[in-house]
């Protein structure tokens, strides 16, 4: 069994599968981060919805629901929105130098978040660390406990920012923090990233279990 | 080498394209989806996606604009026409690329003539 969600895409109705509506939703907003820099963004991502929409109808050929199978014929053909190589004409020229450069500016602003990920009391110095791009978050919290015996307000600060800095708790918080653009790809490479963690750390718990056992 | 030669291409393809959407355009009011069968077979344009941040783009610089037509099949439809600006700048484009295909045509076939007088 699986769910369906009635949808309008781009003025047509449409019944699509529970795993091909979110795959659907990740692919329109990483064209919608990809062109968030664009006065004309909204514009684009429309007619590309009535675009997706028309080649849905050609591609279901009678069937009701759309599944995975049409998403993934739809997209082949609707290309990565990093394939649509349209960037306007005066960046071409830096675009071919700054290729990596543009693609992450394209993206989500970098937010302080606490991350929960790499944390000694609450995440605030990894969060500050992954804000600045610093590799190690040792340094941060070297500031902090210098900053607690000269000036004595070192904890204080702590205190304040743990109260206000809200926890990287989503994927996309977690790659707002490191200021990664919020894509498919990125998506999917957090989710797999979280599983291998998940995965040892389970082989962690047993282990520690059988040896307490032991 | 095979990367090299797809980036290659895809440069080429970026300024004809342009040339080639706004001639299809220049020959009365197009849909989006009538430029792209228009496309297809040619191979101008790899992913659809490509199509409409250039027209977006194009429109801004007021080479094009559009007007909404209601459509039997769904929703209303986004006619795109081409501007006096638009015609302007075609036939600009247009004059440089014969200029550029002529040139390039050229060195090519004195390229093979030295190549066959060389083989003789």
């Amino acid at each position: 069994m699986n769910k369906t969600f009635n949808i309008n895409l781009g003025g047509y109705p449409f019944a699509i599968n529970d795993d091909a509506y979110s795959y659907v939703q990740k692919y329109l907003d990483s064209i919608q981060n990809h062109f968030s820099d664009s006065k004309g963004c909204d514009e684009i991502v429309n007619d590309i919805e009535v675009r997706m929409a028309e080649l849905f109808n050609e591609h279901l050929k009678g069937r009701i629901i759309i599944s995975m199978r049409e998403v993934n014929e739809v997209i082949a053909i609707m290309g990565k929105p990093e394939d649509f190589g349209a960037e306007p004409l005066e960046m071409q020229d830096n675009f071919s130098h700054a290729t990596n450069e543009t693609k992450t500016s394209l993206g989500t602003a970098k937010k302080l978040f606490r991350n929960p990920e790499d944390k000694k009391i609450a995440g605030v110095c990894s969060g500050i660390a992954a804000y600045f791009g610093i590799d190690d978050p040792i340094w941060i919290r070297l500031l902090f406990i210098l900053m607690f015996f000269t000036v004595g307000s070192g904890a204080l600060a702590y205190i304040i920012m743990w109260a206000l800095v809200p926890e990287a708790k989503t994927s996309s918080d977690k790659l707002a923090m490191r200021g990664e653009p919020t894509t498919v790809y990125n998506i999917a490479k957090l989710v797999e990233d979280e599983i291998t963690e998940f995965g040892d750390k389970i082989n962690k718990w047993s282990k520690d279990f059988t040896s307490k056992k032991g | 080498m095979e990367i090299k030669l797809e980036n290659t291409k895809a440069q080429m393809r970026k300024g004809v394209l342009e040339l080639c959407v706004l001639s299809i355009i220049s020959d009365g009011e197009a849909y989006p989806s009538d430029i792209i069968s228009k496309l297809k077979g040619s191979e101008l344009i790899v992913v659809e996606g490509t199509l409409y941040p250039l027209l977006n783009r194009l429109k801004d610089a007021g080479l094009l604009e559009y007007n909404w037509q209601e459509s039997k099949q769904g929703p209303p439809r986004k006619y795109y026409k081409i501007t006096n600006l638009g015609s302007m700048f075609l036939d600009n484009l247009f004059e440089t690329w014969q200029v550029l295909n002529q040139s390039v045509n050229q060195l090519y076939n004195l390229k093979s003539k030295q190549k066959n007088e060389q083989d003789i």
